[in-house]
């Protein structure tokens, strides 16, 4: 088992955000999290990456116990994630974006002499091009469309080798062409990188199209988990969330 | 093969300025039979400065860290060559050598507790901490001359010749401005200003963003520390007014002049800074006001510095 999330705790103040999370991600698999806003999804993928301290639980990755482990060292671990909010150096290029990432993880970010401009420009080019941004390599971060700066956020977290990739919402505010081609993008990636996938996601087509696996969280708590048809069909996942969307998932 | 073509379309780029650079350098090592000796003697202020502003803006533009305490750093590095000098006889190189060594120390030691804490908490500390070494240096009487300073501080006869101080400092500053460069564009440079950009999302490409920016912090002290020695070996002297916080402010107000985003920043502040103060000083008592009032317009106007602007002019040129 690549990421198991064990009976998970928090809350701030009175107000419980994460509440009892159990959570399992398999080599090659692809894991969706699902759930109104406000359900504590992204909250979980901060308690999973170190961002926030959890109150009570424990999270392991390939069996070692990260609980209390700081961002920057769970990083190095091989867990890559990106952003709800868009997340990148907006001065600097995607090259640099994407090439800060490749200094740290080969453990070149110490180097006080070299040359920054060309190293590794080749690994750099290769990871733009997986995420279909080698012609704007040049072009500030800042400066990128709304779906290119979510694709260059992918871009930095594949530069450390992840073994694990943990993506929150991948797909927002981008277009229907957009979306088909990063759901392709990050389907590929996994499953020929063989890299465990969990993603947060509102657009249902994309969740039912790619994943193994899906989580419902409704305020707080992990109230489902199976297969897409399972959750398709299940009663409470309808009320909570689905809802409407019952009859156009179907159709997909 | 991409990796040739694209150091030819770099050289390509970079051949008009190096031919400015070289204009550039040649107008420098030609200056002293160019200027009058007391013009000679602001351009040795200029230097130091502006490696102070190079030093500085190594943490302000490159890491994103707002510091109002460069001056103490900068005093270190004057006192410290100063005491060995004047009153423990030293040689003018083990004097020299020690400065930055002593500025780093103290820069680490600072650094550490400020790194602890981000934004405006940061540049408070900074402050803070620049004023307890500015009491240190008016209190401690027998070791710093307290409000007296250190005066008459004995160096080689070299120094009397100002043509022999200019090409010294020049060789000196221009040897550390070429050292903070090599280390912008390194790739510890480049995870600075990743730092600057999303501190945050840093620690999430596995680095431990607190050990880079007190990284920042020693250097940016080590060269404050170089700048301050330099000042004291010119001036012959050292006052405890060179930790003060306005001078903190003239270092600050410099880089942001002359555009902090641009390496040649500090630079061309220090130049305009400096040529804007002396030649509104000849005409005015009030000075003060009308550099302020000048400061105000240049950085509203150019929100990137006199070069971020001249460097967007440029390219919108092309």
């Amino acid at each position: 088992m690549l990421l198991q999330v064990k009976e998970l705790w928090k809350s701030f103040g009175g107000l419980i955000a994460v509440c009892d999370v159990n959570l399992q991600v398999n080599s090659d698999e692809i894991v969706s999290i699902i759930g109104p806003n406000g359900a504590g999804k992204s909250t979980l993928f901060n308690l999973i990456t170190g961002h926030i301290s959890l109150d009570k639980g424990a999270v392991f990755f390939k069996d070692r116990n990260i609980t209390s482990m700081p961002p920057h060292e769970i990083s190095s671990l091989g867990i890559g994630r990106s952003f709800q909010k868009i997340n990148i150096f907006p001065r600097l290029t995607s090259f640099q974006n994407v090439q800060v990432a490749l200094f740290s993880a080969t453990g070149l970010s110490r180097s006080l002499f070299s040359k920054a401009k060309l190293l590794l420009s080749e690994k750099v080019q290769d990871i733009l091009e997986s995420v279909g941004l080698a012609d704007q390599a040049r072009t500030l971060g800042g400066l990128l469309a709304h779906g290119d700066q979510k694709r260059l956020e992918i871009g930095i977290a594949l530069a450390l080798n992840p073994e694990l990739l943990l993506l929150d919402e991948p797909t927002q505010g981008m277009s229907a062409a957009e979306t088909a081609q990063t759901t392709e993008l990050i389907y590929r990636l996994s499953k020929s990188r063989g890299i465990g996938l969990a993603f947060v996601e509102h657009d249902m087509k994309v969740v039912f199209s790619i994943s193994d696996k899906i989580y419902v969280m409704h305020q707080g708590a992990m109230i489902f988990c199976g297969k897409p048809e399972e959750v398709r069909c299940n009663e409470e996942v309808q009320r909570v969330y689905l809802g409407k969307e019952k009859d156009s998932a179907a159709k997909s | 093969m991409e990796e040739i073509k694209d150091k030819l379309e770099l050289l390509r780029g970079r051949i008009p300025r190096a031919i400015l650079f070289a204009i550039f350098c040649a107008f420098m090592i030609a200056l002293p039979a160019l200027i009058g000796k007391s013009w000679l003697n602001i351009t040795v202020e200029m230097l130091i400065m502006a490696l102070a502003a190079c030093s500085l803006n190594l943490m302000l533009g490159y890491t994103g860290m707002v510091s109002f305490g460069p001056a103490g750093l900068y005093a270190v590095g004057a006192y410290t060559t100063g005491i060995l000098l004047a009153k423990l006889g030293t040689g003018i190189v083990p004097a020299m050598i020690a400065a930055p060594i002593m500025a780093a120390i103290v820069g680490w030691g600072v650094g550490w507790i400020c790194v602890r804490r981000t934004q405006v908490y940061f540049a408070l500390l900074t402050l803070a901490f620049a004023q307890i070494i500015w009491t240190i240096i008016f209190e401690w009487y027998p070791v710093t001359g307290g409000d007296d300073g250190l005066v008459s501080i004995p160096t080689p006869d070299f120094f009397f010749s100002i043509t022999n101080s200019y090409y010294f400092c020049l060789v000196l500053v221009a040897s550390c401005i070429y050292a903070i460069w090599r280390i912008v564009n390194s790739p510890f440079g480049g995870t600075l200003q990743a730092i600057r950009e999303n501190p945050g999302r840093v620690e999430f490409i596995g680095v431990n963003v607190k050990r880079y920016q007190l990284a920042a912090f020693v250097l940016s002290s080590l060269f404050l520390g170089v700048a301050g020695s330099l000042y004291c070996v010119f001036s012959g002297s050292a006052f405890p007014d060179y930790a003060h916080w306005t001078k903190s402010t003239d270092m600050l107000v410099i880089c942001l002049l002359g555009g902090i985003y641009n390496f040649s920043g500090p630079i061309v502040g220090t130049a305009v800074y400096t040529i804007l103060i002396k030649t509104i000083s000849k005409h005015t008592m009030q000075w003060n006001l009308i550099l302020g009032v000048i400061v105000v317009l240049l950085v509203l106007l150019m929100r990137n510095g006199v070069v971020g602007f001249l460097s967007q002019k440029l390219s919108r040129h092309r």
